[in-house]
C-alpha cells in the first residue's frame, strides 16, 4: 500500500520501538546510568513492548493492510509491517524486558547492557523490513553481540567458536544466495537456474542459523557457553524464521504460495523437532536441556511454516510465539536459580525446592507451558499445528506428536531433578526479587491470558497467513487442494 | 403466517413447552457451569496467594476447597433432579467457540446427560470427603497448600473430562488429570523414589496421550469439528453411532490406547504401584478412585463408536482380562498394604474394561462408582488400619483371621512356586519393557548425547590445540 496520513502514528510507534533501546545503548555506553544500567534499559525496553502493542492495536483496528515504505527490492520493501510484524514486535519487547529485568546485577554491567540493548533494536528493526540486504545486514549485526558476549565469558570460548563458524556459513549463504536470488528472481515467473540455487543458498543458511540437523550444534553450545540472557537473545525471536517467511513466501512457480525450498526444509524441521526433545530426555545439566527444548521448538515452527493449511501455518506462528515466551521464562527462571544456588546439574536430584520454593513453581507453570498446558497459548499451538500437520501428511503429525510428547517427559525430568531430592533444610531460602517476579508473572499472565482467550491472536496470524499466502481468509475451506492459494501479490 | 381458531391453542401450546424447555436449557446451562466454575475458581483463589509468597491459612484453604466441591457437589444434584424429570435427555451447553481457524473449530460444549452428571456429583462427592480428611491428614504438612492446589486442579480437570461436549474440551480435562497426578505422586519430593515414581507415571500418561491426541485429529477429520453430537448421537447408553465403521474402529482403538495409560492396564501398569508414593488422600482419590477410572469413562463417553467396532471391543475385553489376571496375581504377593490395594484397583479396572468390551455399560458404571467408593475407603483407612492390626497381632499373638486355605494352595507345588516366581516378577512387564524397550532407547539417546558433546568439543578448539588436554578450557559447568 502506499503511504497516507493514517500510517503515521504506526509509523512513529515502529520508530520509537527501534529507536528507544539505541538511545539508552548511547546512554549507557557514554556511562550516562552511573553504573546502574539496568533502569535505563528497562526503560527502553517498556518503551519498545508500549509501541510494539500501540502498533498492534493500529493494525487490529485499522484496515488491515500490509505497510510497504522505501526502496523495493527484490519482492520486499525497506519497511514492511503486517500482521506478523504486529504481533513479533511486542513479544520482542517483553522477551528483551524480561531478560533485562530478571538479569543478576554482577552480569548486568555496562557492556553487557550495551549488547543486549543493541540486539533488541537490530531484532526489532529487521522484524519490520522485508528488504533482502537489509536482512543480511540485520543478520550481521544480530550475531555479533552473540558472539562477542559468549567470548567474553569464562568457560565460553568453545560455545563462540563453534559459533561464529556457524553463523559465518549462515551469513556468507544468505548473503551470496540473496544476491543470486536478486539478480534472478525467483518470485517473479520464469526465474532460472541462478535465482534457484540463490534459494537453496539460502535455505542452507536458514537451516544453519535455526540450529536444524545437521547444523544444530551451536544451539546446545550456545545455552552452555553464553551468558543465559545471550542465549535467549538469540535464539528466542527466531530471525531465520521470519526470513524464511519474507523470502520463500509466494514463489510464482509454486501454487501453494510456499518455498519448494521451505517444504524440504519443513522436512528436517521435523526430524530435528523430534530428535531435539529425544536429546533433552539425557542432557545432563539445565543449560543443555533448555538449549536442546528450545532447538526442538524452534524446528517445530519451521516445520509449520511449510504448511498448506491455514491451521497449520497458524500453528507456527502461535508455537513461535508461546514456546519463545515459555522458554524464555524457563531460562530465566534457570538463571535466576543457578545465580542463587550455581551449576544445576540433572544427573542427581538436587534438592532446591526448599531453597527456592517460588521459582520451583515457576519452572513448572513456564515448563508446562512450553509443552500444551491446557490454559495456555502453547495448548493452542499445538492444536493447530498437530491438527495441521496430520491433516496434511501423516508422518508430520506423528513426529510433532512426538516432539512434544518427549519434550513433555524431559521437562518434568529436569523439574524432578532440579527441585527434587533431599535438601538442606537449614539452608537459606532464596526469595525473588521484586523485578524477577515481576518479570515472570508478566511473562505468564502473557502465556496464560493468551490462552485463555486466543480468538484475537488466532484471527490476526490467521490474516498474516493468509496475505502471505495470498488468499482470502475466507477462502480456507476444509480440502487444502481446492483452494487457489496464488502468488504473491 | 396466520393461525386459525383452532391453530391458536395449539401454537400457545407448542410455544409455551417452547419457553419452558428454554427456561430448563438455561438453567441446566447454569448449573453445568456451576460445577466447573467452582473448582476452577477456588484453583485461582489458593494458587494465587501462594505464588506470591501469601499462601492462605490451612483453615482457609480447606474451607474454601471444601466449599468449592460442595457447591459443585450441589449443583450436580440439582442438574440430576432437572436431568431425571426430562427422562435423562441429554442438554447441550455450548459455551462459545474458543478459536477458529479455517475449518477448524475448537468449540467450548458441555453436555450434561445420565453419564455426565451423576459421575460429576460422585466425583466431587468424593473430593469434598477427601478435602475434609486431607485437612487434618496434612495438618502443618509443608507442602499443605501445594496439595489443595493440586487437589482443584485435579477436580476442575476431572469435571471438565466428565462433563465435555467435545473432544478438545475432554482432552484438556484429560491433561489436568495427568499432570495433577504426577505432581502429587512426586509430593514427597526429597524421596528419591517418589520422584522416579511420578516420572514413570508422567512417562506413560504422555505415551498414551498420544492415542487421545490423534483420536481428536481424526475426529476433526471425520466430521469436521471436536463435538461428539456430530459423533454419535441419542440417550446414554443407548447412543447412535454416525460416523463410518472405518472411522468408529480407528477412533476407538485410539482411545483404548489412551485409556489403557490411565487405567493402568498391561502393558502400562507398572506406575500404578509406585504411585503410592504419594500422600494417602491423593492416592485414595486418584488410584483407588477417580483418576484410575478416568480410562474408563472415555471409554463410557464414546460408547456408540465401540458399538460400531467390534475389533476395538474385542481388545478391550482381552487386555481388560489380561489385566485382571495378571493384577490379581501380582496382588497376592504384595508385602505393603497400599501395593495390595493398588493391584486390588487394576484388578477391578481390567474387569470394567472387560464389561465395557462385552457391552455392558451401565454395569460397568455402577461398578466404577462401587469400587471407587469401596477402594478409596480403604486405601484412607489403610495407615490406621495397619496400626491397629500390629495391636491386635501384639494382643493375641500369631495372625488372627489369617486365610488357611486358598485356591492357589490347591494346585501342584510346582506350579505354586512358578506363579509365585512370577508374581513377584510382577510378571516380568518391567523386566521385558525395560530390558528391550526402554533400556536400548535410553543407551542410544546417551551414546548420540556424548557423540554431540565430544563434536562440539572438537569443532570449538582451535585445530592447533585439539589433542592437547583441555581440561581448562572446556565448557564448564559455572552459572554465567
Amino acid at each position: 500500500m502506499s503511504f497516507d496520513g493514517h500510517d503515521i502514528p504506526l509509523l512513529a510507534a515502529l520508530i520509537a520501538a527501534i529507536l528507544a533501546p539505541l538511545a539508552a545503548a548511547f546512554h549507557v555506553s557514554r556511562g550516562g546510568s552511573q553504573g546502574a544500567p539496568r533502569t535505563p534499559a528497562m526503560i527502553a525496553l517498556l518503551v519498545s513492548l508500549v509501541a510494539g502493542l500501540t502498533i498492534t492495536l493500529f493494525w487490529m483496528s485499522g484496515p488491515e493492510v500490509t505497510l510497504e515504505l522505501g526502496q523495493r527490492l527484490g519482492g520486499g520493501y525497506l519497511v514492511h509491517v503486517d500482521g506478523l510484524t504486529a504481533v513479533l514486535l511486542p513479544f520482542v519487547g517483553l522477551v528483551e524486558l524480561a531478560i533485562v529485568m530478571v538479569a543478576p546485577n554482577r552480569f548486568l554491567d555496562g557492556p553487557a547492557t550495551v549488547r543486549i540493548l543493541l540486539g533488541a533494536a537490530t531484532t526489532l528493526a529487521l522484524f519490520s523490513t522485508a528488504h533482502p540486504l537489509v536482512l543480511i545486514v540485520a543478520w550481521v549485526v544480530t550475531a555479533l553481540p552473540t558472539w562477542w558476549s559468549t567470548r567474553a565469558t569464562a568457560g565460553g570460548q568453545t560455545a563462540a567458536r563453534v559459533y561464529a563458524i556457524m553463523m559465518t556459513l549462515a551469513v556468507a549463504c544468505m548473503a551470496i544466495g540473496t544476491l543470486m536470488m536478486i539478480a534472478d528472481p525467483p518470485w517473479e515467473a520464469g526465474g532460472g537456474f541462478l535465482g534457484a540455487s540463490g534459494g537453496w543458498l539460502v535455505a542452507l543458511a536458514v537451516l544453519v542459523r535455526k540450529g536444524i540437523v545437521p547444523f544444530h550444534s551451536w544451539y546446545p553450545a550456545l545455552f552452555r557457553g553464553a551468558p543465559m540472557s545471550t542465549a535467549l537473545a538469540a535464539t528466542m525471536p527466531q530471525i531465520a524464521s521470519y526470513t524464511a517467511v519474507r523470502l520463500f513466501f509466494g514463489h510464482a512457480d509454486h501454487g501453494d504460495g510456499v518455498g519448494a525450498e521451505l517444504v524440504v526444509l519443513s522436512q528436517l524441521a521435523l526430524l530435528t523437532a523430534t530428535y531435539g526433545a529425544a536429546l533433552a530426555l539425557v542432557q545432563r545439566d539445565l543449560r543443555g536441556l533448555i538449549g536442546t527444548l528450545a532447538m526442538s521448538q524452534s524446528a517445530l515452527v519451521l516445520a509449520g511454516l511449510a504448511g498448506k493449511l491455514p491451521m497449520e501455518l497458524n500453528g507456527a506462528f502461535c508455537t513461535w510465539i508461546s514456546s519463545g515466551l515459555a522458554l524464555t521464562g524457563l531460562g530465566l527462571v534457570g538463571w535466576a536459580l543457578e545465580s542463587r544456588a550455581g551449576p544445576l546439574s540433572l544427573e542427581t536430584p538436587q534438592g532446591r525446592f526448599a531453597d527456592a520454593p517460588l521459582l520451583a513453581a515457576f519452572f513448572l507453570l513456564f515448563g508446562l507451558s512450553s509443552i500444551g498446558l491446557p490454559g495456555t497459548l502453547s495448548f493452542v499451538a499445538d492444536d493447530l499445528l498437530v491438527s495441521g500437520s496430520l491433516d496434511e501428511q501423516l508422518h508430520a503429525g506423528l513426529l510433532v506428536i512426538a516432539a512434544t510428547v518427549l519434550s513433555a517427559i524431559s521437562v518434568m525430568r529436569g523439574w524432578f531433578m532440579v527441585f527434587g531430592g533431599p535438601s538442606n533444610l537449614d539452608g537459606p531460602r532464596h526469595h525473588l526479587l521484586p523485578r524477577e517476579r515481576i518479570a515472570l508473572t508478566a511473562l505468564f499472565a502473557t502465556i496464560v491470558l493468551l490462552g485463555l482467550w486466543p480468538a484475537a491472536l488466532v484471527r490476526e496470524l490467521e490474516r498474516a497467513g493468509s496475505d502471505l499466502l495470498g488468499v482470502p481468509v475466507e477462502a480456507h475451506g476444509y480440502d487444502a487442494a481446492a483452494v487457489g492459494w496464488g502468488t504473491r501479490r | 403466517m396466520t393461525f386459525s381458531g383452532a391453530a391458536l391453542p395449539v401454537a400457545q401450546l407448542f410455544g409455551s413447552l417452547e419457553s419452558q424447555a428454554a427456561s430448563t436449557h438455561a438453567i441446566v446451562s447454569l448449573l453445568v457451569v456451576l460445577q466447573l466454575a467452582a473448582p476452577a475458581l477456588t484453583l485461582f483463589l489458593v494458587g494465587l496467594p501462594a505464588l506470591v509468597d501469601r499462601p492462605l491459612s490451612e483453615r482457609a484453604t480447606t474451607r474454601f476447597v471444601g466449599g468449592a466441591f460442595t457447591l459443585a457437589f450441589l449443583a450436580g444434584l440439582a442438574t440430576l433432579a432437572v436431568l431425571a424429570m426430562r427422562g435423562f435427555a441429554p442438554e447441550q451447553v455450548h459455551l462459545g467457540t474458543w478459536f477458529s481457524v479455517g475449518h477448524h473449530d475448537a468449540t467450548i460444549d458441555l453436555v450434561a446427560d445420565g453419564l455426565s452428571v451423576p459421575y460429576v456429583c460422585f466425583s466431587t462427592g468424593l473430593c469434598a470427603l477427601v478435602n475434609a480428611f486431607a485437612g487434618k491428614y496434612l495438618h502443618r504438612e509443608p507442602g499443605f497448600t501445594r496439595f489443595f492446589v493440586l487437589l482443584t486442579l485435579f477436580g476442575t480437570g476431572m469435571n471438565l473430562m466428565v462433563l465435555a461436549g467435545s473432544i478438545d474440551v475432554l482432552f484438556a480435562g484429560w491433561e489436568f488429570l495427568g499432570i495433577s497426578s504426577t505432581m502429587l505422586i512426586g509430593f514427597f519430593h526429597e524421596r528419591t523414589n517418589a520422584l522416579k515414581a511420578a516420572l514413570r507415571a508422567f512417562t506413560t500418561y504422555r505415551i498414551c496421550d498420544v492415542g487421545l491426541l490423534t483420536a481428536g485429529v481424526m475426529i476433526h477429520r471425520a466430521v469436521g469439528s471436536g463435538d461428539f453430537e456430530r459423533l454419535f448421537n441419542g440417550v446414554w447408553p443407548n447412543g447412535h453411532c454416525l460416523v463410518s465403521p472405518g472411522h468408529a474402529t480407528l477412533i476407538s482403538l485410539l482411545l483404548v490406547f489412551a485409556a489403557m495409560g490411565k487405567s493402568a492396564q498391561v502393558p502400562f501398569s507398572n506406575w500404578l504401584p509406585r504411585a503410592m508414593e504419594g500422600p494417602t488422600p491423593s492416592s485414595a482419590i486418584f488410584y483407588g478412585a477417580l483418576s484410575i477410572h478416568a480410562g474408563a469413562y472415555v471409554l463410557l463417553r464414546c460408547e456408540p463408536l465401540l458399538d460400531a467396532a467390534p475389533v476395538a471391543r474385542g481388545a478391550l475385553v482381552v487386555i481388560g482380562a489380561f489385566t485382571a489376571i495378571h493384577a490379581a496375581l501380582v496382588g497376592r504377593v504384595q508385602t505393603d498394604l497400599k501395593s495390595m490395594l493398588a493391584y486390588a484397583s487394576m484388578t477391578q479396572a481390567g474387569i470394567i474394561f472387560v464389561e465395557i468390551g462385552l457391552g455392558f455399560r451401565v454395569v460397568a458404571l455402577v461398578h466404577i462408582v462401587s469400587h471407587a467408593i469401596l477402594r478409596s475407603l480403604q486405601i484412607l483407612r489403610s495407615p490406621s488400619a495397619l496400626h491397629d492390626r500390629h495391636e491386635l497381632e501384639a494382643a493375641l499373638g500369631g495372625h488372627p483371621g489369617a486365610a488357611s486355605w486358598s485356591v492357589v494352595g490347591m494346585l501342584p507345588e510346582r506350579t505354586q512356586s512358578w506363579l509365585y516366581r512370577v508374581a513377584l516378577d510382577r510378571g516380568f512387564e518391567e523386566m521385558v519393557l525395560s530390558r528391550f524397550v526402554i533400556g536400548p532407547v535410553w543407551r542410544l539417546l546417551e551414546r548420540l548425547g556424548g557423540a554431540e558433546l565430544a563434536w562440539i568439543e572438537w569443532l570449538g578448539t582451535r585445530p592447533e590445540d585439539r589433542g592437547r588436554d583441555t581440561a581448562g578450557r572446556r565448557m564448564q559447568g559455572g552459572w554465567r
